[in-house]
């Protein structure tokens, strides 16, 4: 009998937004954008253990809602649509063929993409709808160390997630 | 059926159908899917089970034994959602369980879980129960009626608007009960239903049950007092199959099975003691903000006195709610008091320094595992010591794990319950603080498992604080006691 | 953690229809975008925030301007030396620092920045969530898209009490450890709490399925709805204000 996953899938994307919400709202170090957090982390984790579709939604739709409950709600299309393609991308490089896990080029590689999504697509559209190209320029630091650590973490953390609950594994879509 | 159009009276035609098989179970074997490379226990061998419509039974079985598998198999989302392999027929109000799929069981079959957590998916009490009815397809006035006639039934009103944090556990105990009832399924099953409610909500549970022609099924596995006169069928889950025994035979066979009748292990315990240490506290004060604003103000925390030796087995004693798990996180050094201090020894600690002497094992185990086996997870608190050679480490590992009862190769998240309080507890043993509080270790375990735990923390002579609402668990364990009640805490 | 963005008051804006608000918003996000005087600009921005203020409390407003603040003085300080046309304020030497076109355009994105803010914020403040929910879904938002949403909501509240609960477990466990650690070391001590985290989070998505499909989700016949926005009378006016409002703003203050 064909199997209706709907509500796993649903049930899937809704706590992982959850996760993404929490993981951006926990740790907090003001700067000036807003606060530097662990969303990235939680993000590659997502990318690599579950799929494209999944990290996409739920990388964008979390991080939109922190932003707009934190109350910086303009910002929360922008992260949406950054951090949703920072998940999908990363998801589609590291997707496994098989049984194979990615290899060590891919794994770098994804990282590098994942460090230009974030600080080029919030560079490219701050610049265009919240301030200019200088001020969104100034954040671009900030948000290369950010991703940066966030995918190194989200990496470790992937591997270790996997190894403690293996049931995992039947849960990605 | 009354007068037909054509003026004559036609029969009154009430009969009642041959009474319906409401469950039938055949034959039933299911396996949990294992992760590991050996085959996991299969957990039910050729079960059967018969429950007439309408008919009211008891189903008893030891913690961890599979009923509330077998809860969420009859529901049909076992092994849909819990991988294993299940073999046999099972029949729901004459039709087949393999042809349907949970949601079409809406109408037919509800479950109350035993852990309320897991079956909320609603942000406030009414939308919780709107969203079965929802499906259902119900027209908004019928929506409502319901409702509110549940709310009342479970003294809900005032919290129809509340969301899930704001609630104590009877209280969601309740809205997951008014959910049963709203939704008027054929069968209900309550696993573990009366625990966490008060005494009134036992009464009206008790009421319900008996005022109602559902077919009902009860899980349990402690036999409460509320049980007696209630159930037309009383059944044994044993050896994984139902047995069927005489009433007389049954509560002593089920008491064996939780072993009740095993000798105390903490009877003749002798305490390997190499130092004796005093915990102690005078006048403490502290505030705390209730989590839930619907009592407003504030909560104040006063503890005129409270000491603690090594080797001493004291318990906490009090409602939900009084300020007990308050009271622990300022013994463990994670909340900082008012006024007063405490002391060890007559040396004044606190925060970190004070975590390193009283260790605090939160009531849920899985908060602190994290490491994909056994071994690893109790070497790792080991693996900061630079005093200590890795062979050493090793035997230690090994000998703790032997002493608990665990396997070094298994895998902490899939194991069950029961084994993975056992690690929360081996882990802190293997820290070696001089005194542990342990937070309702009762809760879902039989009281040896409990007792057993309690002895092997015991072992090296640490002195340990045991926090329950459970009297006859304290009675059956304390050497002292203490009560709290709103706040005040008071020796007994 | 309350994820709650509804502050509780009276006004206008909270009789208002959800539907129109988010039109309402969205129109009002446009025009700032749009070429206006700048001192068309400030008066809008002082009307909604005044219109803010009566509705749902000064304190709130002052709170809002609050957290807005650092990215503003940012924006403020940065900007304008990076504009170098125009003519010249505040020279020393024969470098000029600061000119008139950069502290135009400082004080414009400011404005927009202020505005928009305020507009954002304003809506999700005066509107429950169920209520922006059910109005989306008016909009033809999919039922399982809004349903993923408020599963979240009731999630992240779960999520973040084990957050906190499994991160003063660890620090309980690892209360032996010396002090100073370092930045790397940090980062890795944090891979426990997080792991631990994940996996609480993660058994509860089959308990979530689960539920979800004993309560129903799945079953072919249409679902009702229990809440709607009946209780809203006028939304065709409602509608209309939402369109007029900006139109004028607009028409009033084109530079």
């Amino acid at each position: 009998m064909q199997q209706n996953r709907n509500a796993l899938k649903v049930a899937v994307v809704a706590v992982l937004t959850a996760v993404v919400v929490v993981f951006t709202m926990v740790v907090r170090i003001p700067t000036a954008k807003g606060y530097l957090n662990l969303c990235d982390v939680a993000i590659c984790f997502i990318a690599f253990t579950f799929g494209p579709w999944s990290a996409f939604i739920a990388a964008g739709l979390g991080t939109a809602l922190a932003d707009l409950i934190s109350g910086y709600a303009q910002w929360a299309p922008i992260s949406f649509v950054v951090h949703g393609v920072e998940g999908l991308l990363i998801a589609l490089i590291v997707r496994r063929q098989g049984d194979k896990e990615a290899s060590l080029i891919r794994k770098l590689f994804a990282g590098l993409v994942c460090i230009a999504t974030v600080s080029l697509g919030y560079f490219a559209l701050s610049s265009l709808f919240i301030s200019t190209v200088s001020v969104a320029a100034a954040e671009i630091p900030g948000n290369i160390a950010q991703s940066g650590v966030g995918f190194v973490l989200g990496l470790g953390v992937a591997s270790a997630v996997k190894r403690a609950y293996p049931p995992v594994r039947s849960l990605a879509w | 059926m009354g007068p037909s159009p054509n003026g004559s009276t036609s029969f009154p035609v009430k009969f009642r159908p041959i009474m319906q098989h409401a469950l039938r179970l055949s034959h039933l074997h299911f396996t949990y899917r294992s992760w590991k490379e050996e085959v996991c226990d299969s957990l039910f061998v050729d079960l059967n089970l018969d429950l007439q419509e309408g008919g009211k039974t008891l189903l008893l079985a030891p913690f961890n034994k599979g009923k509330t598998t077998l809860a969420k198999i009859l529901c049909g989302v076992c092994p849909k959602y819990f991988p294993g392999t299940l073999q046999g027929t099972i029949e729901l109000f004459e039709r087949d369980l393999s042809t349907m799929e949970p949601w079409d069981l809406l109408g037919v079959c509800s479950y109350v879980s035993q852990n309320p957590q897991e079956q909320f998916i609603a942000t406030s009490v009414e939308e919780e129960l709107a969203f079965p009815l929802e499906s259902l397809g119900l027209e908004r006035e019928e929506m409502a009626r319901r409702i509110t006639r549940a709310l009342e039934h479970w003294g809900l009103e005032d919290l129809r608007t509340s969301s899930q944090q704001e609630l104590s556990g009877g209280e969601r105990k309740r809205v997951l009960l008014a959910v049963q009832e709203v939704i008027q399924s054929r069968l209900w099953i309550l696993d573990e239903a009366f625990d966490d409610l008060d005494q009134r909500w036992r009464n009206q549970l008790k009421a319900t049950i008996q005022a109602s022609d559902k077919t009902i099924l009860v899980l349990a596995s402690r036999y409460l007092e509320e049980f007696t006169g209630l159930f037309d069928q009383v059944v044994l889950l044993d050896q994984k199959a139902i047995q069927n025994p005489s009433l007389d035979e049954l509560l002593p066979r089920f008491s064996h099975l939780c072993g009740d009748d095993l000798p105390n292990p903490l009877e003749g315990q002798v305490l390997e003691m190499s130092k004796k240490q005093k915990l102690s506290c005078m006048d403490l004060e502290a505030e705390r903000k209730r989590m839930s604003t619907l009592l407003g103000r504030s909560f104040s925390l006063h503890v005129p006195d409270f000491h603690m030796e090594s080797g001493e087995l004291v318990t906490l004693v009090g409602p939900n709610g009084s300020g007990k798990s308050s009271f622990s996180r300022l013994l463990c050094g994670l909340d900082d008091p008012i006024g007063g201090v405490i002391k060890l020894d007559g040396q004044p600690l606190a925060g970190k320094e004070l975590s390193k002497k009283v260790g605090y094992l939160f009531q849920n185990p899985d908060l602190q595992i994290f490491l994909p086996t056994v071994e690893e997870e109790l070497s790792w608190s080991l693996k900061r010591r630079k005093d200590l050679k890795s062979e050493e480490m090793r035997a230690r590992v090994a000998e703790c794990a032997d002493l608990f009862g665990l396997t070094l190769s298994d895998t902490p998240s899939t194991m069950s319950y029961p084994q993975r309080k056992a690690l929360q507890a081996a882990v802190y043993f293997l820290l070696e603080r001089p005194f542990y509080i342990l937070d309702e270790l009762d809760s879902s375990l039989t009281y040896y498992s409990a007792l057993a735990i309690i002895a092997r923390l015991r072992k090296r002579g640490a002195g340990l604080l045991l926090i329950t609402h459970d009297r006859q668990f304290a009675a059956r364990v304390a050497q002292r006691s203490y009560a709290i009640e709103d706040g005040r805490m008071a020796s007994l | 953690m309350t994820t709650s963005t509804f502050v509780a008051g009276k006004g206008w804006l909270y009789r208002f229809d959800p539907r129109a608000k988010i039109l309402l918003m969205l129109l009002l996000c446009v025009w700032f975008f749009l070429p206006v005087h700048l001192v068309g600009l400030y008066c809008a921005v002082a009307l909604i925030v005044f219109t803010g203020g009566l509705n749902t409390g000064f304190s709130h407003v002052w709170k809002i301007f609050r957290s807005i603040l650092p990215m503003l003085l940012f924006m403020v300080l940065f900007m304008p030396f990076n504009v170098r046309t125009g003519r010249p304020l505040f020279s020393v030497g024969s470098v000029t620092i600061v000119t008139e076109e950069g502290l135009m355009q400082a004080a414009r994105l400011a404005g927009r920045f202020i505005g928009i803010s305020y507009v954002c914020t304003l809506l999700f403040a005066t509107t429950i969530m169920n209520e922006v929910m059910l109005a989306l879904r008016w909009y033809r938002l999919p039922y399982k898209a809004g349903l993923v949403v408020t599963l979240a909501f009731t999630y992240i509240p779960f999520i973040a009490d084990s957050f906190s609960q499994i991160a003063e477990s660890h620090r309980l466990r690892e209360a032996d450890r010396e002090q100073g650690r370092k930045f790397l070391q940090r980062l890795k001590d944090l891979v426990p709490t997080l792991t631990s985290a994940l996996v609480v989070a993660l058994r509860s998505i089959p308990n979530l399925a689960m539920s979800l499909e004993m309560r129903g989700f799945g079953l072919q016949n249409r679902r009702s709805q229990y809440h709607n926005l009946g209780s809203y009378r006028h939304p065709f006016t409602h509608f209309l204000l939402s369109v007029i409002i900006p139109v004028v703003l607009w028409l009033l203050c084109k530079a």
